[in-house]
Order: C-alpha cells, then sequence, then structure tokens
C-alpha cells in the first residue's frame, strides 16, 4: 500500500512556502553547470536526491520547475522505476521503486540517453537464445 | 552452487539491468557516488557466495526479524540468499546433535574463510552461565567460533555495543563480541535492529571487493554510519533556521520542523536511517513525527531521557554562517531550559556525545 492511499488531513491553510527548505534553487545552478559539461565533454553525470537534504516540499518544487519533456520510461525491474526527461532535454528525473511501490532513490541524470534505458550486452544474449529456441520449436 | 553470482541471478529470471538498478539504489544507500553502481555491479556480478554462520546469543531475535521480515521478496533477499547461509539457529529446521554435526563439519571445511555474523551480547557473570546453548556458554561457542572465521559482523546494539543487556546495573556482566574477540576483523552493525539494508550492503561489499568496508573508530562501516542522522535528515533545514517543534501537537510538528527539542538524538547518532529509511523505504522515526533514540549509538539505554534534548548543539554547522548563528543559538536556549530542570550545571562540555546527555 502506498502512503497516497492513507487520508490525511492537513490542518490549517498551508502557506505557499510550507514545506520549503530554500535547499532546491542551488541544485538549479548545479544542473547546469552539469548539462553544460554534457554539452562541451559529452560527460554525463547524476545528482542523487536522496542523498541531499531536501523536504518532500522541495522535492514537489524541483520537479515542477523542471517540468515534463518529451520521453518518459517505464522500467519494470523488482518494481518500476521512471525515467522522465524534463523540459530540459538531456535532463533526466529517475525514480527507483521497490516491488511495493516505495521509493528507493531518486537521481536528476545528466545524460543524453539513461543508461538503464539501454538494453545490457547479457540480457540481449539470452533474449538470442531465447530465439534461437523459439525457431528451433517450428 | 559455486557459480559467479550474476550466474546465479540469471538463472532466477534477473536481468542485467534489473541487477545495473538494484546496484545503483545500493550505491545511493551506501552513500557511493552515483557512477559507483556500474563498478559494483561488473564487481559483484562475477563474486561468488561465502559460506555463512550466524550464532544468536543475548538477543531478543529482533535483529533476525529485521532482517528477514525485510520487504520480501526483494533483490537484497536474494543477494541474502544467495551467501550460504550455513547455520542460523533461529530459521534452520535441523536441531539437536545432527545441527551441532552440521556447524563443526562447516567449520572444519570452510576453516579460514566464513564469515561469522553474531547477534545479541555476551554475557560473562557466573562464568558465561546466563545463557547458554545445548549445554555451552555462548562466551565458549564464540571463541570456538571465531577461531576460523575469516571476519566476524556483530549484528545489532547487542552484540556491536553490549546493547540493553549491558544497561545498568549489567545484571548478567554482557559484554560485545570486540570485547572478547582481539585477532579478527570485525564489522559492528549497531542499530536496535539493524537497517536490513546495511546488512546486505556490508555482504554486498564483501562479494564486490572481497574484503570488509572501511570502519569508523568504532567499527562501523562509514558508508552508511559515516553521518549522522541529523546532518542527513530532511528536516535538518529546520534546525538551520531556528525553527523548532517544541511539543508532539504544536504547530511546529504539524509543519513538521525539527525535533532537536523534543529530544531528537539525531546530531549525535551515526546511522543511515535518514537516507535509506524503514520498512522498505516508506518512513523513518523523524519522518513519522518522533526524534531518534540513538539506538545505534553505545549504551543508548543509558544515555539520559529520550526527550530530553541534547544540552548543546553538536558540531552547529558547516553551511551558512547566518543559518549557523540562528541554529546555534536555539540550540543554546535548549541548554539553558534543560540545565534548569536538572538544577544544576554542568560544567563545561567539551564534545557533545551520548553520554553527555543531561539525565
Amino acid at each position: 500500500m502506498s502512503l497516497d492511499a492513507i487520508p490525511i488531513h492537513v490542518v490549517g491553510a498551508a502557506s505557499a512556502d510550507a514545506g520549503l527548505s530554500g535547499n532546491a534553487p542551488p541544485l538549479l545552478r548545479e544542473l547546469l553547470d552539469r548539462v553544460q559539461c554534457l554539452l562541451d565533454h559529452g560527460e554525463s553525470s547524476s545528482i542523487d536526491l536522496t542523498a541531499l537534504p531536501l523536504t518532500p516540499a522541495d522535492l514537489d518544487w524541483l520537479r515542477e520547475k523542471l517540468g515534463r519533456g518529451e520521453v518518459g520510461v517505464m522500467l519494470d525491474a523488482h518494481g518500476e522505476s521512471s525515467l522522465d526527461e524534463t523540459a530540459c532535454p538531456g535532463v533526466w528525473w529517475v525514480t527507483h521503486r521497490n516491488e511495493q511501490g516505495a521509493t528507493l532513490a531518486q537521481f536528476l541524470e545528466v545524460t543524453f540517453v539513461p543508461e538503464l534505458v539501454r538494453a545490457q550486452v547479457e540480457d540481449v544474449k539470452i533474449g538470442s537464445e531465447y530465439l534461437e529456441l523459439l525457431i528451433a520449436q517450428h | 552452487m559455486q557459480g559467479p553470482l550474476i550466474e546465479l541471478l540469471a538463472r532466477q529470471g534477473i536481468t542485467r539491468r534489473t541487477f545495473l538498478k538494484y546496484c545503483a539504489t545500493l550505491a545511493s544507500m551506501m552513500a557511493l557516488p552515483p557512477s559507483a553502481g556500474r563498478a559494483m555491479a561488473e564487481a559483484m556480478a562475477a563474486a561468488r557466495r561465502p559460506s555463512v554462520i550466524w550464532l544468536p546469543f543475548q538477543e531478543c531475535t529482533g535483529c533476525t526479524e529485521s532482517i528477514t521480515r525485510s520487504h520480501s521478496p526483494s533483490i537484497e533477499g536474494m543477494i541474502f540468499d544467495l551467501i550460504s547461509l550455513d547455520y542460523q539457529e533461529t530459521l534452520m529446521a535441523a536441531a539437536g546433535h545432527q545441527a551441532e554435526e552440521v556447524l563443526h563439519r562447516i567449520m572444519k571445511e570452510n576453516h579460514g574463510k566464513y564469515v561469522l555474523i553474531v547477534d545479541g551480547s555476551i554475557p560473562l557473570g557466573l562464568d558465561g552461565a546466563y545463557s547458554c546453548i545445548g549445554g555451552r556458554s555462548n562466551v565458549d561457542i564464540l571463541k570456538e567460533t571465531a577461531a576460523g572465521a575469516a571476519a566476524i559482523v556483530a549484528m545489532g546494539s547487542c552484540a556491536s555495543f553490549g546493547g540493553i543487556p549491558r544497561a545498568n546495573p549489567n545484571p548478567t556482566g554482557a559484554v560485545s563480541v570486540s570485547d572478547l574477540v582481539k585477532d579478527k576483523p570485525i564489522v559492528n552493525i549497531p542499530g536496535c535492529p539493524p537497517i536490513p539494508v546495511v546488512m546486505t550492503g556490508v555482504l554486498a561489499h564483501y562479494l564486490t571487493f572481497g574484503s570488509l568496508p572501511e570502519l569508523d573508530a568504532k567499527g562501523r562501516p562509514k558508508a552508511f554510519y559515516g553521518e549522522t542522522i541529523h546532518d542527513r535528515c530532511y528536516r535538518r533545514p529546520f534546525y538551520d533556521q531556528g525553527k523548532f517543534a517544541k511539543t508532539f501537537d504544536d504547530e511546529g510538528a504539524r509543519k513538521g520542523w525539527c525535533l532537536f527539542e523534543l529530544g531528537c538524538k539525531g546530531p549525535v547518532t551515526y546511522n543511515a536511517c535518514a537516507t535509506v529509511k524503514w520498512n522498505g523505504g516508506t518512513s523513518w522515526p523523524v519522518e513519522s513525527g518522533h526524534g531518534c533514540l540513538g539506538c545505534s549509538e553505545p549504551d543508548f539505554w543509558d544515555a539520559g531521557g529520550f526527550y530530553k534534548a541534547l544540552s548543546m548543539p553538536a558540531d552547529p554547522l558547516k553551511l551558512g554562517a547566518a543559518a549557523a548563528v540562528a541554529g546555534a543559538a536555539a540550540g543554546v536556549a535548549v541548554s539553558f531550559a534543560n540545565r534548569a530542570k536538572k538544577g544544576a550545571a554542568k560544567a563545561s562540555h567539551e564534545k557533545t556525545t551520548l553520554a553527555d546527555l543531561e539525565k
């Protein structure tokens, strides 16, 4: 069961900046730096959001500011992972969840294509064996 | 089952991509740079499973509960399955003389190579008679088993530091593993109970690098115990801003402000709860609105009231100077409040540790 299923009644009107710590805006500058690095040297990098002291409101703020891009990838591998391009192409919001839907880790990846999207050579080999098996059966 | 780990995983239908995802999250939990996930995946894929013997001593089985009830079936659980857990009294079906025979056979066959996991403290009072298994005292069993171990993992606060059995007045004379075993590498994984993924993280490190992870002064893996709860806490910014909950139901508590004044031991507690969280990443004590009890520190049970604020801010901030002043000022106010309660001012504190907490 996800936390969303529990009804939470907020007491008192929340102001617009409730829960914001002020730690999110500097990340935009860091992202810019990394995007420049990607453009100039083709260097991919990522920021581990789980490791930073960000409140849930900070994460919402960041997510909203970065917006949604054209590509969203859903990875079903022992729990769902989403790899969503933000409105800034090359900046991906990556969320790894476990089978219960709880978030395990969140990254901002700055790269042309996140590595997890690519098929892995070892998996392709297993796939080719499966194809051979299918052919042998006919 | 001697093949590399990745072959065993592949046989279970786990793709390389899934494994990469696991390593990415594990690297994040181990506070490694995101790029480390790939390197870990490469090394761990080729690893072979070690033989593990797990001995319970003076304990409540909470540590075993924590590990075995970690959101299964998870890939951590699989990694855990992929060690050869050859002896675990709580989990194994065998009992009596047969079980003891197995234990001794494993110890002989894998002499110098097996990993020994211990949970629970070891009582020394009355020649160890307070806790015996099969008529033998814990201290005898530990010494015999430790002799052939490649490394020892002390699971939980009891095995690491003596824990609750060692609490004042320590009626059984309980001591930790490291009090008794001096000639083997020991990893302490304290916590009451410890976080499951820390256990798998240490095993993953052992599989990846063939050695134990880097340890801090208290023998804890730095990857998980390198920073305080406070430093990694999502409520930390409120501490910096001097915003504190004063009671468990006031406005500050509702707004999720810092729980420092309600006795949170986060500033002096080294553990990974703030990032790894509990119950499969669902939440953790501070997120649920309760301060940290400091359960991964030595003698946390005797360290003063759980709801007494720390006497002074520990290491007031490496962040912005203005914020530091606000946080420190608030901390000082608490310090004075506590002193008033106590009636007498304590002399100077040089370094805040749990032992410095005012009773």
